[in-house]
């Protein structure tokens, strides 16, 4: 559900126009948040709202990165821990812990963050494609990067987050 | 490829409802009329109407091919009606009539699963060839024997009245909203031309311009006629006319029966859109013009309100179609409301209070509450008669391909149950059906008479409430199952998962039950292609039932479905393992109990188990089942739950019990279906008064 110009955005990049740099439009909204040190984001059009930490019942037999369920508003909600998604080490849930409610699909899943950054704009010249390496493990659910300054946010890939590969 | 014509679409539910209750309406009448082998003058008509109304609609819709067809066979009974006699082999006119009807089906089919407007136009010449030949022999014998002209239609059959040369106009109304007021007015008049000598209406171009709708539904429709023998029976048409909603006289013929109808606007019994109005009017309008029924109008009286009960699978009066859709959202918003309203009333900061009025309106919101669920329940409840009466079509089709002579039973097709369960038994009920009449049911008759019983086999389909389950049985008075057929066929097909000697009879019937088994060495054209009863047993259990077969070698073979009532609430029972609460159904629970160490056994793999009144039950530690951290692992602390299901039982050890409790029951979040957790033992999960969640156990797959 990427926005068609962003992915028109990132191929160019990808084949080297520089031409996007110069234009630099906005191209839509970008949630961003943290795990440890690094700045993710996920596109607005995806976020359905952010909630604090809930009790989660627990399920049995699914993966470890699935921390069970909990009701929002009487709607049953799975619980993806990113951090052990992306098999990092689990840390301790503090109060600045969130639940992130992601859609995609018709299929509706929270995901635990550190803590929530901001809401801010994707410029077009800010875009940059991922590396072609697969050597970083969390590659695979980022679809492009964003910079600004100094800081790289990794945009994440809402649908191979949900997908089956594990 | 042909296309919807567009700005149709709107109206394309509504034909279908329309056109599919005709064409059930139309099976019916052919089944009832061929068991008596006679076609009576009402039903030829009622044939007629309805091949007539499907015509007017499918040439509105641009379906032409069906209306064609439609055409054709309106023609062949066109030829039926004028000489009732002119049928002395019925049997080629009703095959011919299902194979319209059918061809119809499949095309409304093809319609209604279209992709953007666009469908497959299915050819139907060859049917309209047979019907034409049909015709053709058809007047052959009616010039035959000309000379008893119309002698069975109550038209001709009524004494004629005298009336006035006067002619009589009505002005019709039709049904508020029931749309294409034009061509149900084009249809009016091309039903009581046939009785008329004389006919005018105004407007007169209702036929190709749609416009007149607007001028018909405010100053009504006009119609001047001079009957050809009676006023009374022509206005009787015009009342039970489909969507007619009133009618009035207004200048009548000088003639004494119309002075018996009010001269005010006469309402119409209120028709179900599609549905027929006549039978349903019938009786009313009967007492209205008794020289018609002169014959023997009690009789007829009553014979035509047996039929409009025989059709009361589709007919109720005072019916309104809503979508599916927004019940299921007024029924999750039920669900919601319960759950909201125990969170009110055991809100913990209640605990403490003495708030006497605050309870009083607590216990009148929750008996309110406790209503409202009732009757969005019954909603949804429908009755089996639908499914049930389609079967009765398969049999037929049956009976004659495979030239067995069977009675087919039905009984309680007025027992209800869940919209959407009824969907899904559909299909298990036809593959029943056909397995009972192809293998159930002796091939050669012979056999059954040196069994003892009678040459005609029977079929019954029956339904029955029992305790929260609806109990659906398939029996046939066949050959039964032979055992050591169906345990060589397992052994070849390698099925077996113990010694064959372990297995009791009852076990080896349900063989039949597991993929991948047929014992049909012929696959037929109605069963035995080795999928099939494992689908069936599929389908039951998606709705949340069972399946067993009952059978004995030589007497016949009986499926027995048991169907929950509903799957949206349940009685539970609340219990604790660790920190998660689950539900178990109360219907499954036998006893609840604390363990004494007596009677607890373990054998040599130190598998649990436990000595209740004599009988040994395995024991099943929630905790491990479900990887639960928990303080009780001793079996004398915690709580045993004695469940069964299907003649299986077993302990559940759990932490402590909680209490009775309804709940709501709610599916796993689609992004779990990946994971195989209704395998493991659970069902769904449900949200507790106080807003956390339980899961609720599915003791059959725990069991098993």
């Amino acid at each position: 559900m990427t926005y068609d110009v962003i992915k028109e955005a990132v191929a160019k990049q990808q084949s080297g126009d520089k031409k996007l740099s110069t234009e630099n439009r906005i191209l839509g909204k970008v949630m961003t948040f943290y795990i440890g040190d690094q700045i993710y984001g996920i596109e607005i059009q995806n976020v359905i709202e952010i909630i604090e930490m809930q009790p989660i019942t627990r399920i049995p037999h699914v993966p470890s990165f699935i921390k069970g369920i909990i009701n929002v508003r009487s709607k049953v909600v799975p619980i993806i821990d990113i951090r052990t998604r992306f098999g990092k080490e689990e840390i301790p849930y503090t109060s600045r812990t969130c639940t992130i409610i992601l859609t995609m699909d018709d299929i509706t899943v929270g995901i635990i963050v550190d803590r929530v950054a901001d809401v801010e704009d994707i410029h077009s010249g800010d875009i940059s494609a991922t590396p072609e390496s697969r050597a970083v493990n969390t590659n695979a659910f980022i679809q492009y990067m964003i910079r600004s300054g100094e800081d790289v946010k990794m945009i994440l890939d809402v649908e191979k987050l949900l997908g089956d590969e594990v | 490829m042909a296309r919807i014509e567009p700005g149709m679409e709107a109206m394309l539910d509504m034909y279908f409802y329309e056109t599919n209750s005709l064409l059930e309406q139309l099976d019916e009448i052919l089944l009832r009329t061929e068991q008596a082998n006679c076609f009576d003058s009402e039903d030829i008509k009622e044939i007629f109407r309805i091949m007539h109304t499907i015509k007017g609609s499918s040439a509105m819709m641009g379906f032409d091919n069906l209306s064609v067809l439609a055409h054709k066979a309106e023609d062949m009974f066109f030829v039926i009606r004028e000489n009732p006699d002119v049928i002395t082999d019925v049997s080629f006119v009703y095959d011919l009539v299902f194979q319209v009807s059918d061809s119809y089906k499949a095309q409304i089919e093809a319609i209604q699963n279209h992709v953007d407007g666009e469908y497959e136009s299915m050819d139907f010449t060859d049917l309209i060839n047979k019907l034409l030949k049909a015709r053709d022999v058809l007047l052959g014998e009616t010039s035959a024997d000309a000379v008893a002209p119309a002698a069975g239609t109550p038209a001709a059959a009524a004494p004629a009245v005298e009336t006035d040369s006067d002619k009589t106009t009505v002005k019709v109304f039709f049904e508020d909203g029931c749309q294409m007021e034009n061509l149900r007015a084009f249809l009016l008049i091309n039903t009581i031309k046939e009785e008329c000598s004389f006919l005018e209406f105004t407007p007169s171009d209702v036929e190709t311009n749609p416009e007149t709708s607007k001028t018909i539904i405010d100053n009504g429709f006009l119609i001047t006629f001079k009957p050809l023998d009676n006023v009374d029976f022509v206005l009787k048409q015009i009342e039970n006319a489909l969507n007619v909603q009133s009618y009035e006289v207004v200048a009548a013929a000088t003639a004494a029966p119309a002075a018996e109808l009010p001269p005010e606007p006469k309402a119409v019994a209120p028709a179900p859109v599609a549905a027929s109005s006549a039978p349903v009017a019938a009786p009313v309008a009967a007492p209205a013009a008794p020289e018609v029924k002169e014959q023997s109008s009690v009789e007829k009286a009553q014979a035509a309100v047996e039929k409009a009960q025989a059709a009361s699978g589709m007919q109720k009066q005072n019916l309104i179609s809503v979508n599916l859709a927004k019940l299921d959202a007024l029924h999750d918003i039920v669900g919601e409301i319960i759950t909201t309203e125990s969170m009110v009333i055991s809100n913990p900061d209640l605990e403490g209070l003495e708030l006497e009025s605050f309870n009083k309106a607590a216990r009148q919101l929750r008996k309110l509450t406790s209503e409202l669920q009732d009757t969005v329940m019954s909603i949804r409840m429908v009755p089996l008669a639908g499914v049930f009466q389609k079967m009765n079509r398969i049999v037929r089709d049956m009976r004659k391909k495979l030239g067995k002579e069977v009675d087919f039973v039905i009984e309680g097709e007025e027992t209800e149950v869940d919209k959407s369960i009824v969907d899904s038994l559909q299909d298990p009920l036809m593959h029943l059906v056909r397995n009972c009449m192809d293998h159930g049911i002796e091939d050669d008759v012979q056999d059954r008479i040196n069994a003892g019983k009678p040459e005609k086999g029977t079929l019954k389909l029956s339904a029955q409430n029992a305790s929260g389950e609806v109990i659906i049985t398939v029996q046939d008075d066949g050959a039964g199952i032979d055992p050591e057929k169906i345990l060589a066929k397992a052994r070849k097909q390698g099925i077996l998962t113990k010694p064959e000697s372990e297995y009791s009879e009852k076990e080896i019937q349900n063989l039949i039950l597991l993929p991948g088994f047929s014992t049909n060495e012929q696959v037929t054209e109605f069963s035995g292609r080795g999928v099939g009863m494992d689908v069936v047993k599929a389908n039951v259990e998606k709705c949340g039932g069972t399946i067993v077969v009952d059978s004995k070698k030589g007497s016949g073979t009986a499926f027995i479905i048991k169907i929950p009532l509903t799957l949206a609430i349940i009685d539970g029972m609340e219990i604790t393992c660790g920190d998660l609460v689950f539900t178990v159904p109360i219907a499954t629970i036998k006893e609840s109990f604390k363990a004494e160490a007596s009677q607890i056994i373990r054998d040599t793999t130190n598998n649990e188990m436990i000595m209740i009144r004599g009988v040994c039950y395995p024991i099943l530690r929630l905790h491990e089942k479900f990887g639960i951290e928990t303080k009780v692992t001793d079996l004398e602390e915690g709580i045993l739950l004695l469940v069964e299901t299907d003649n299986k039982s077993m302990c559940i050890f759990a932490d402590k019990l909680i209490g009775e409790q309804q709940v709501v029951v709610k599916p796993f979040p689609k992004y779990l279906a990946r994971y195989n957790i209704k395998g493991e033992g659970l069902s769904g999960c449900t949200i507790m008064g106080d807003g956390s969640i339980s899961l609720i156990i599915d003791t059959n797959t725990l069991i098993g």
